[in-house]
């Protein structure tokens, strides 16, 4: 009895062990981008794959298995220019790893436990631009090997053990546009650290998650920074203190759900008088003391977001704060538009209140002094209004973008819109809009040139809807119905001439008149996806031509022959996900799909539905030879039915004989 | 040996095509006074750790949470789906962000794919007294190209 045991359980570990060689070597890298672009992520692979063309440029080889990484690891691969390594398990960089990869820009070892990089283990790319060293377990920058970084533009050595940011002396930093030291243990900043960076040109120095506690007074005395990233720090004053004399483009000192942070008071904010920033963020901060001085040190800040800090009302009578551009307000919780005292910003050109954490009431006229505004995003808002939106946005003659999507109904009468001659970009998807026949609530919108009113439940019967709309080029009518899910001759579409793109999709769409898209004459893109539409449909597109016509997820069996001349003259077409017939009957269009295979999209989903053996095959395999065609049947037919006629004649002419010789 | 034997054809069956299907152990998040949540990672490539602090009917408000796990793709962006489910029928659908652009909330937000991501802290979450039953959850974290950060099959067990 032994014996068979020992041999099935020896058996078993040869089965498993032969199962586990194969799968390992069946696995092949992805191919991104023919002989240049390569995905090799997860296999497990304990060297560069044998298939693997030379011409290999762009290699994603993450967590894979290298512990060592030397000369002869990627020798191969001369052309290479990008290289994600990460987590590969890597501890040795030895010599000359790089030393045949004359292009390589961006190496990538983001967490990668190094041990050991060799002095010249970077040497060999001719410019390397983008180095990650991000959760690399190094504590001491004298660890990254210096000799070939001159033209390094962005380092990368977030999450790692790192207490000081003064980099050695001999450090190239003369390209160096990005220094990323994210969560970190960095607590002060001296102005020996500062002073490392200097040749260094509008860098990019992202400190968040450090907690700063302290910074050396005069370390930043006339630097220039482009972006300073102190996010999650205990004590903004620390920093604001510590910037004395600095120019920053832009600072970011906000904090996070799970980072404890002291109330800001005004006095806390004063450090800002003594130095000059143009963009500031402090998303999340609580203010004590929330006033009119709060603002007294932000008389030269061009954008201001204040995104979730807990503001019930902006204080009135702000002084001096005529530079704001950008003032960013999402996430708070006002009651009225008119609680942000929008008059003490009369330069503003971007207003961004989303989110509002409560039913937001537009009231009337908040916002008449904004003359300059340019974007307004109201979004996610829970705004309603019975009469929208003259009164509410009254005065804002240069409005070029307005969102108003993910609302409360609104109810639009004629020229809703009369206050913002000027927009060119609407949104309101997702917003319930009450809309009487015949208003035209976009009337005189000139410029409009890109319209959302996807899912807003609207009357598409209106044939007036978007009547007033000479220069509307981009039209989103997603998830509206239209009555019996059909588009009949005259519809709403016959204002709009202008169209280049116009999205139809999930409208429940059954048919579409042949003429319906008649007066669309400038269209480059019709979205009918989603729908429940036949290959009749088609007829509509035959004036069109070089269109970009997607007709994926519809109901199209049968493609008939006197359509496919319309679809032969577009330029891209997407044809997945319908119940296509692969049968004989529909030959003339599966010829037609293998002669067009180029302009056709989403080939892979573009499978048979019919007949049953066929199913789930892709198209473009099938091969079908149908002995007859229709044609063929019809001469056939006609052939047996003059063959009946001779017969039946030549038997009464022989019965007539037979008889007429008796 | 007749026992091994039995135990090499029970892991053949398990282990179809050497390790392909293996599933990753179904962990404990929280058991206390009642409630009992239970996890499995519905990720083929990898598993992530999970627990709650205080676990109760009356799930308090602002939940303290740990998780480990390692980041397959960069989280600038990240979102949160949950579908819960009771006897095969579908309660509740959520998406919620957790990282944005222009709206980071979470200290972790904007790491990189291969970073190992631990958080011990709050998730923000409103109170509620979970009725007894037994609940499907089904979890996904993703970022802004779809691809999958973490998943989790979850069980609820109330009584």
């Amino acid at each position: 009895m032994m014996a068979p045991n020992v041999s099935c359980l020896l058996l078993a570990v040869l089965f498993s062990a032969g199962c586990k060689v194969i799968t390992s070597s069946d696995q092949i890298c992805a191919e991104k981008e023919a002989n240049k672009a390569y995905n090799c992520e997860y296999l497990g692979l304990r060297e560069i794959p044998d298939t693997l063309p030379n011409t290999t440029e762009v290699l994603e080889f993450s967590f894979n298995f290298l512990p060592t990484i030397q000369n002869t690891t990627f020798s191969r691969l001369i052309n290479l220019t990008f290289l994600d390594l990460t987590r590969c398990q890597i501890n040795w960089l030895h010599e000359d790893t790089f030393q045949s990869h004359h292009q390589l820009s961006t190496i990538v070892l983001t967490g990668n436990p190094l041990i050991f990089m060799a002095e010249t283990s970077l040497n060999g790319p001719k410019s390397l631009k983008h180095l990650f060293l991000t959760q690399t377990g190094i504590s001491d920058l004298e660890f990254i090997p210096v000799h070939n970084l001159e033209n390094l533009e962005s380092l990368h050595l977030g999450s790692n053990h790192i207490t000081s940011i003064k980099l050695p002396t001999n450090f190239p930093t003369q390209n160096l546009k990005i220094l990323d030291f994210q969560n970190n243990a960095i607590h002060y900043l001296t102005r020996k650290d500062i002073d490392s960076l200097k040749p260094a040109t509008n860098l990019s120095l992202n400190l968040n998650g450090n907690d700063i506690k302290g910074i050396e007074s005069g370390a930043f005395h006339s630097k220039i920074f482009q972006n300073l990233n102190f996010g999650g720090t205990f004590d903004v004053s620390v920093i604001l203190k510590g910037l004395q004399n600095s120019t920053i483009q832009s600072l970011w000192l906000g904090t996070f759900e799970d980072y404890e942070d002291q109330d800001i008071s005004s006095a806390m904010l004063q450090g800002l008088c003594e130095m000059s920033v143009e963009s500031i963020n402090l998303q999340k901060h609580h203010f004590s003391d929330f006033s009119s001085t709060t603002f007294q040190c932000f008389t030269q800040l061009q954008e201001l977001d204040l995104t979730a800090t807990h503001l019930k009302a902006l204080p009135s009578g702000i002084k001096g704060m005529n530079s704001l551009k950008k003032l960013v307000l999402n996430v708070n919780n006002f009651d009225q538009l008119c609680q942000i005292n929008a008059a003490s910003f009369p330069s503003l050109t971007h207003l961004y209140i989303k989110g509002n954490m409560k039913k937001l009431d537009l009231g009337a006229g908040c916002l008449e002094r904004l003359e300059n505004l340019r974007k307004l995003d109201l979004s996610h808002n829970d705004i309603e209004a019975s009469d929208c939106c003259n009164l509410q946005l009254k005065n804002l003659p240069h409005l070029q973008c307005l969102n108003l999507s993910y609302n409360e109904p609104l109810g639009l009468q004629s020229q809703a819109f009369k206050e913002s001659p000027q927009l060119e970009v609407l949104d309101l998807a997702f917003t319930h809009l009450h809309v009487n026949v015949p208003q035209s609530p976009f009337q005189n919108l000139h410029l409009l040139q890109v319209l959302n009113l996807s899912h807003c439940l609207l009357d598409t019967s209106n044939q007036r809807l978007l009547a007033g709309l000479p220069d509307l080029r981009h039209l989103n009518l997603r998830g509206n119905r239209f009555q019996d899910g059909s588009i009949p001759k005259t519809n709403l579409l016959q204002t709009v001439g202008s169209l280049e793109i116009l999205i139809l999709a999930s409208c429940d769409l059954l048919s579409i008149d042949q003429q319906a898209f008649y007066s669309l004459e400038k269209i480059h893109l019709v979205d009918l996806s989603h729908n429940n539409l036949t290959g009749d449909s088609i007829a509509a597109l035959s004036h069109l031509k070089g269109i970009y016509l997607n007709l994926a997820a519809n109901n199209i069996h049968i493609v008939s022959p006197y359509v496919l001349p319309i679809l032969s003259q577009q330029s891209t077409i997407n044809l997945s996900h319908n119940p296509l017939d692969c049968t004989c009957s529909n030959i003339r269009f599966l010829t037609w799909f293998k002669e067009n295979i180029h302009k056709l999209e989403g080939l892979e989903e573009t499978v048979c539905a019919n007949p049953p053996p066929l199913k789930g095959v892709k198209l473009s395999d099938v091969k079908l030879s149908c002995g007859i065609t229709a044609v063929g049947i019809f001469f056939l037919i006609v052939f047996l039915f003059l063959l009946i006629i001779l017969f039946t004649f030549l038997v009464k002419y022989l019965l007539r004989w037979k008889y007429q010789q008796f | 040996m007749q026992g091994l034997t039995a135990a090499l054809l029970a892991w053949a069956l398990l282990h179809p095509g050497g390790g392909g299907g293996e599933a990753w152990p179904t962990h404990t998040a929280c058991r206390d006074s009642g409630l009992e949540v239970l996890y499995q990672s519905c990720d083929p490539l990898q598993d992530f750790g999970f627990s709650i602090d205080q676990c109760s009917k009356q799930l308090k408000s602002n939940l303290n949470i740990r998780f480990g796990l390692i980041l397959r793709e960069d989280i600038k962006e990240l979102f949160f789906d949950i579908a819960l489910l009771t006897k095969g029928s579908s309660i509740l659908n959520f998406s919620y962000p957790v990282c944005e652009g222009d709206q980071p909330k979470f200290s972790f937000c904007g790491r990189r794919k291969g970073e190992q991501v631990y958080y011990a802290g709050p998730v923000n979450n409103p109170g509620f007294i979970v009725p007894e039953g037994e609940y499907q959850v089904l979890l996904e974290l993703y970022n802004e190209n779809h691809s999958i950060v973490a998943c989790a099959n979850a069980t609820v067990i109330c009584s």
